[in-house]
């Protein structure tokens, strides 16, 4: 069975002055196509630095990132940009949508940077936006949304360049528990409808447990438990 | 992502920061618009002198020497320059560009007015006498004139006309002659006789020895009689008369040429026919130039009959850009030559030097403006570092994230640059028309344009902020590309 993505022996180190931290230490994680995964951690277990080394934001020290079999270590830095674009999506836990421009306008963004051009890319945003139930709020900027509306853009965003791997860093933090259920609802529809794939972060076990297929704990920048759903 | 996208972005980032571009691009119209100011003041300035020196015919006009008799007498290959005096030439003092190897004879003359693009050619001329006229004697410089003649020089006469034919014992005088001899009006001496004085045993042995010896009959076509008859005597001293057939208008319109002078021309106050100027030299030589003919005989240099040629001649080419092909086909037949166009390169190169002073002067309040890009570039950064660490999340290169920069810029630079051009023509518009005002009409003269802004001049400007601005952002841009997005990311 193949892997849609797999962290093999991943360390990472950083250097603080003269002592250094592993965030990650010889990690090893594999994801299943079509999989709801959390990798759950208290704050400071490497969680986070795991998620970007798997989208590529991030370098591992040590071991290798498998997206599809194939490694990431040998890719460009323009290699590696394209693999953020068209291969995995990042939400996260502040949102990080560009204040000062509309819903449309952040997804077209990201659609504007593979190339989409003109009618195409307003008729794509709209069809996005749309999907996350957002049609009448194309306008608005990120100010004028409420949290879980901003991370519907951002999810919407996200998945503009059809990537088969969402990565979410604690999308739920900044959200209440509504609202929590109401974004994770949507996304546990998508891993079902579009066969997508979510590894989401998240420190909240009793989210990751009525959403996430399989458990994932880390401590101190090991995994602890692997919950084989 | 497409360039207009990029643009787009760009754009956007500066209307977010409206007044920050409008303060950056301050210092791009400043600096753009006194490099404009200040080169175009001194281009300008060139223009001007140029456009004097052409209406004076410096630009189509060269002198062509040939050997002089001095070098002919030492026969040597070159003469040395100080001591060429073949001729009593006044005016300023030319040198050639390379040492003649020739004689400029008659023959020659005729050789140089078929080399194409030559307009006509005149030898240079003249000698010093003492002249009566009008019950006044004053020495005066007397000048060979070609009849009939195209040059512009006597095209404007107060009255009277030129010189009937080229044997015509007539002669031309300029207005200042006219005063200089007491006449009330300039036109009174038209009709009048002038008497150019000579030793009467001087003239007499002289004349006799050229007639039997030296000058075969009706030699250059002048027949000796007929300057015999013409001459009065009186006293000790022998005169030879002419009648002044026009007065020549002195007065230059453009101000130059105190002397009469017009083109390379040396200028005299009064023109007899060339031939009889050409035969009063050889009948009145000095001693020194007597001994140089007979030491360029003795030598073989000249033969036993032979005289030396001109030491100069104008030559008026039909245009000025036929003028360096001209002076190197009088170079190959073995002529010096001497060209306005030689000092003019001089002239360049010391406006070259003022434009560049003038440029740097401007080049350094862009330098200034430039650290003003650099600077918002930077603070512009800083502001965005999160927009950045997104953009590249969501999968911008590093390439597209630092033409944004490059882009946003570029933008400021170019309407910088085209603001202060604009700026520059104004500043230029309005001290013209103030020093018309204030300086030219008060004297009484005509509208002079100081500045000049050639299109390479704006565009050069344009293209230069463009540059500078782009180079500013290099380091910002360079910075853009390289944040790290994770840090970027956790960064608010």
């Amino acid at each position: 069975m193949s892997f849609i993505l797999e962290a093999r022996d991943v360390s990472k180190v950083y250097q603080m002055g003269s002592t250094t931290v592993a965030a990650l230490d010889h990690v090893s994680v594999t994801v299943n196509a079509g999989e709801f995964a959390a990798i759950q951690g208290t704050s400071g277990s490497g969680k986070s630095t795991l998620l970007n080394v798997l989208g590529g934001l991030d370098h591992p020290t040590a071991g290798e990132i498998l997206f599809d079999s194939k490694p990431l270590a040998p890719l460009s830095k323009k290699a590696m940009a394209r693999y953020r674009r068209n291969s995995v999506g990042m939400i996260f836990q502040g949102f990080n949508l560009i204040p000062t421009m509309s819903a449309e306008e952040n997804v077209s963004l990201a659609l504007a940077f593979a190339g989409v051009r003109g009618s195409q890319r307003r008729k794509r945003a709209q069809e996005l936006l749309d999907r996350v139930g957002l049609a009448d709020r194309l306008t608005h900027r990120p100010t004028e949304l409420s949290g879980g509306e901003q991370q519907r853009v951002a999810i919407a965003r996200a998945l503009a360049n059809r990537p088969r791997v969402l990565l979410a860093d604690e999308p739920t933090g900044n959200l209440d528990s509504t609202r929590a259920h109401e974004l994770l609802t949507l996304l546990r529809a998508m891993v079902a409808t579009d066969a997508l794939t979510i590894i989401m972060v998240t420190h909240d076990h009793e989210l990751a447990q009525t959403f996430a297929d399989r458990i994932i704990l880390m401590k101190d920048g090991a995994v602890v438990k692997k919950d084989e759903g | 992502m497409s360039f207009l996208d990029i643009l787009y972005l760009a754009l956007r980032n500066l209307r977010q920061a409206k007044l920050r571009a409008v303060l950056t691009t301050m210092g791009v119209i400043v600096g753009v618009a006194v490099i404009v100011t200040m080169v175009s003041f001194g281009l300008g300035l060139q223009q001007n002198m140029l456009a004097r020196f052409k209406a004076l015919d410096l630009f189509n006009e060269m002198s062509v020497f040939g050997k002089s008799l001095s070098t002919l007498a030492s026969g040597l290959d070159r003469g040395r320059q100080d001591a060429d005096s073949g001729g009593d030439r006044r005016g300023p003092r030319l040198r050639p560009d390379k040492a003649p190897t020739r004689i400029l004879d008659d023959a020659a003359i005729a050789e140089i007015a078929k080399i194409p693009g030559v307009a006509y050619v005149e030898p240079s001329i003249g000698f010093p006498v003492f002249v009566r006229a009008n019950g006044h004697v004053q020495t005066q410089y007397v000048g060979g004139a070609t009849v009939p003649n195209a040059s512009s020089r006597f095209k404007d006469f107060v009255g009277g006309q030129m010189i009937s034919s080229p044997d015509a014992d007539e002669a031309v005088v300029n207005e200042r002659f006219t005063r200089e001899f007491g006449f009330a009006r300039p036109e009174d001496a038209v009709g009048k006789t002038i008497e150019f004085l000579t030793p009467l045993d001087e003239q007499k042995g002289q004349a006799r020895e050229s007639k039997n010896e030296e000058v075969p009959s009706g030699f250059f076509g002048l027949p000796l009689d007929d300057q015999e008859s013409a001459e009065a005597k009186a006293g000790n001293l022998a005169a030879h008369s002419f009648r002044i057939a026009g007065v020549l208008n002195t007065e230059l319109k453009e101000g130059a040429g105190q002397g009469g002078m017009r083109g390379l021309f040396p200028g005299a106050g009064i023109y007899v026919p060339l031939k009889t100027a050409r035969q009063w030299i050889i009948d009145h030589r000095g001693p020194m130039s007597q001994v140089a003919l007979a030491l360029a005989r003795e030598s073989g240099a000249l033969s036993s009959s032979g005289l030396e040629g001109y030491d100069s001649a104008v030559v008026r080419v039909t245009n000025p850009v036929v003028l360096t092909e001209v002076r190197k086909r009088l170079t190959e037949l073995g002529f010096g030559s001497f060209s306005i166009v030689d000092q003019l390169d001089q002239i360049r190169t010391v406006f070259l030097i003022i434009d560049s002073v003038l440029g740097l002067l401007g080049g350094i309040s862009l330098l200034v403006a430039s650290f003003g890009i650099a600077n918002t570039m930077i603070m512009s950064i800083l502001e965005r570092t999160r927009e950045i660490g997104i953009m590249k999340a969501i999968g911008a290169e590093d390439r597209e994230i630092k033409l944004i920069f490059f882009v946003e810029a570029a933008v400021l630079g170019l309407t910088g640059g085209v603001i202060g051009t604009l700026f520059a023509w104004g500043i230029d518009g309005i001290a013209n028309r103030a020093a018309y005002r204030f300086i030219l009409k008060p004297q009484g003269a005509s509208f002079i344009d100081f500045f000049s802004i050639p299109p390479y001049l704006w565009l050069g400007a344009i293209l230069f902020a463009l540059v500078v601005s782009i180079v500013a952002a290099l380091y910002p841009a360079t910075r853009a590309a390289r944040i790290d997005p994770v840090k970027a990311l956790r960064h608010d």
